[in-house]
């Protein structure tokens, strides 16, 4: 205990080396708590939203199956159809509701601005599938469904672009030099997992969009509420046996469709950002290990230095023990004291990234106490090796040391 | 482990050589001394610089081992013994007193002293007032704060006697204690040294160049060239 107490006083002797020497491991603390502390926030912040998709969500997209394997968001192919989604509807039991849609991007126009955004070609049961709402007005029906009416409800961003601060509802937008009836408002939903911003577009209907604006058939993806969470196994069945005969492939053949539960995406995304974590832990421990030299390298200047008084303190009778145990202290005092300010500056910076940006960023306690304590644990190992030279001194030789 | 303590420890040299290897050439600082110091005597060790007097005190003094030949406290082989055997001897039985004094620096005089017993694991209490007596005892009292920069030579090397005879050493060692010092100085330490001696009633060897210091301890031991001239 005197002896760890010696090493720490010896510390004090010589402030700025000591301070200098603990702010590299203070660095690869601090790095390592920031930055597993964002990653997990990420991934909180991933786990979110794609909650907020849904859970019993089922994604269909065409032709994302390419000759190198999974491609994952890659369908570009036309081979689904309102049909299919219409057929997905009405035949799977484990399907409460299913919606095609469609997207562009397009000029959007009132009478006192211009917006560029996405126009999303929707069946009206895209609304209840992605449980959205509104906040003023209507969504339209299968009426205009069929009638390919020229309604549109807009996402909140684009209805304060457009028209500021008055109300849109009943008045006309113009979509590619095309007047479309506004009818109703979505309420704000935010960021998309996918990282678009879901209060900046423009709903129409599918089939207004597919022939008066994009001039085509296809959907670009069919969305599918399974009834219940564990219903999903049994309803990505039905929809894959309902594709496969209504597109003619058959059994053991490549499917020209994939199907994603939204609950395997939050699983992957969760891995990823698992990898992500462990990833900016890894180099951040780099940093750390830095500062572990530094400690290092300090010490065996430290040793080197002090050797006389090694050899004078041998010389009145402490063991090698006692040298080594006094040395091995400093070390241990130096990590501990630049882990434990690392640690602290790594929280505080962490509380300021969710002011500054609103990020969740959780704390996470138990990994801050390994850091700390395996940054202190380095440190004292890296304080090993000067420690022992500096016990297995000669004493005679110490002495004469200049 | 025996407890060698003092008072009065005996030395007994047998046949000891000491070769120091530098960049692959032997050097020969002993050839072969055998020498018995009774315990309670005071030796002077006298010789010519490079004569290897110093060396023969530094094997006394257990901080370098004999290349060959044995060396005894007592009836007890010491030259043998491990480097923490030999810690906890230097600690407990031999206090040494250098030319340089070798104060630690930037360390007050009262924590210098209380090195050895801090090695000796006595409380922190314990040592402090043990110190104190101590540097009082060789007129260092009102000086317990100072560190080794602060002090002039004699009052640093006071503080270095006070740091040897912390621990009741059996066998006082000083390797020219009075080398560096003005005339005035030197006297003060050697009396002080003599008068320790006849307290303690410890065994004392001085290596000196000064046949003046010499003449004030009971016998005289001559090295010269690595060998033993003759004992008076």
């Amino acid at each position: 205990m005197t002896l760890i107490l010696l090493g720490i006083r010896s510390l004090l002797k010589n402030p700025y080396r000591s301070i200098l020497t603990s702010l590299g491991i203070l660095i690869g603390v601090l790095s390592v708590v920031v930055l597993t502390g964002i990653a997990s926030g990420a991934k909180a912040l991933v786990l979110q939203s794609i909650q907020n998709l849904g859970p019993n969500l089922l994604v269909v997209i065409p032709g994302s199956v390419t000759d190198s394997g999974a491609q994952v968001g890659g369908g570009t192919d036309t081979t689904l159809t309102a049909e299919d989604a219409q057929a997905i509807r009405s035949q799977c039991p484990d399907i409460w509701n299913a919606s095609g849609a469609l997207r562009t991007a397009a000029q959007v126009q009132s009478p006192h601005a211009n917006w560029s955004t996405v126009i999303l070609g929707a069946e009206p049961s895209y609304l209840p599938v992605r449980d959205w709402r509104l906040a003023r007005g209507g969504f339209f029906g299968d009426q205009e469904e069929r009638g390919m009416a020229r309604v549109a409800v807009l996402g909140r961003i684009v209805a304060s672009r457009l028209f500021g601060l008055s109300d849109p509802i009943g008045k006309f937008v113009q979509i590619n030099h095309a007047p479309f009836r506004v009818i109703g408002i979505l309420s704000s939903k935010g960021q998309s997992p996918m990282g678009m911003n879901q209060d900046d577009m423009v709903v129409v209907p599918l089939s207004t969009l597919q022939s008066q604006i994009m001039g085509v058939t296809y959907v670009g993806v069919i969305l599918a509420a399974a009834t219940s969470p564990d219903r999903i196994g049994a309803a990505r069945r039905e929809i894959n046996g309902i594709l496969r005969l209504r597109h003619h492939i058959p059994s053991g053949g490549r499917p020209d469709f994939e199907i994603q539960a939204m609950s395997d995406i939050a699983k992957t995304a969760g891995r990823l950002s698992l990898i992500l974590t462990v990833l900016l832990a890894l180099i951040a421990s780099i940093s750390l290990i830095v500062g572990g030299v530094g400690i290092l390298n300090i010490m065996l200047v430290s040793v080197r230095e002090r050797t006389r008084e090694i050899g004078i303190r041998m010389a009145i009778g402490a063991r090698p023990r006692d040298i080594l145990v006094q040395f091995l202290s400093e070390a241990a005092a130096l990590s501990f004291f630049g882990a434990v300010a690392g640690g602290a500056g790594g929280v505080l910076s962490l509380l300021g990234i969710h002011l500054a940006v609103g990020w969740p960023t959780p704390l996470p306690w138990i990994g801050l106490g390994l850091t700390v304590a395996g940054a202190t644990l380095l440190g004292i190992l890296f304080g090993l090796y000067p420690a022992w030279r500096a016990s297995r001194l000669d004493p005679m030789e110490a002495l004469r040391y200049e | 482990m025996t407890k060698i303590d003092g008072p009065g420890i005996s030395v007994h040299l047998e046949a000891v050589t000491k070769i120091y290897s530098v960049s692959g050439e032997e050097l020969p600082a002993l050839r072969g001394v055998s020498l018995s110091i009774g315990g309670g005597e005071s030796v002077a060790i006298v010789g010519s610089s490079g004569s290897g007097k110093s060396t023969l005190l530094h094997l006394m003094g257990l901080l370098d081992r004999p290349t060959s030949g044995s060396l005894s406290f007592g009836d007890r082989r010491v030259d043998t013994l491990s480097a923490t055997d030999r810690a906890v001897l230097r600690n407990r039985s031999i206090g040494f007193i250098f030319q340089n004094f070798q104060l630690i620096p930037r360390t007050s005089a009262l924590e210098n002293v209380e090195m050895p017993l801090l090695y000796r694991g006595l409380p922190a209490r314990e040592r402090r007032e043990h110190a104190r007596d101590l540097l009082a005892s060789v007129g260092m009292g009102d000086r317990e704060r100072h560190t080794s920069s602060q002090l002039s030579g004699g009052q640093q090397q006071r503080v270095a006697i006070a740091r040897a005879i912390a621990g009741s050493p059996g066998l006082l060692l000083a390797d020219e204690p009075t080398g560096n010092l003005d005339s005035r100085s030197a006297s003060t330490i050697l009396d002080l040294l003599l008068s320790l001696r006849d307290r303690f009633k410890t065994t004392l060897v001085l290596v000196t160049h000064d046949m003046e210091v010499a003449r004030h301890l009971s016998r005289t031991i001559r090295v010269r060239d690595g060998q033993l001239e003759a004992s008076s």
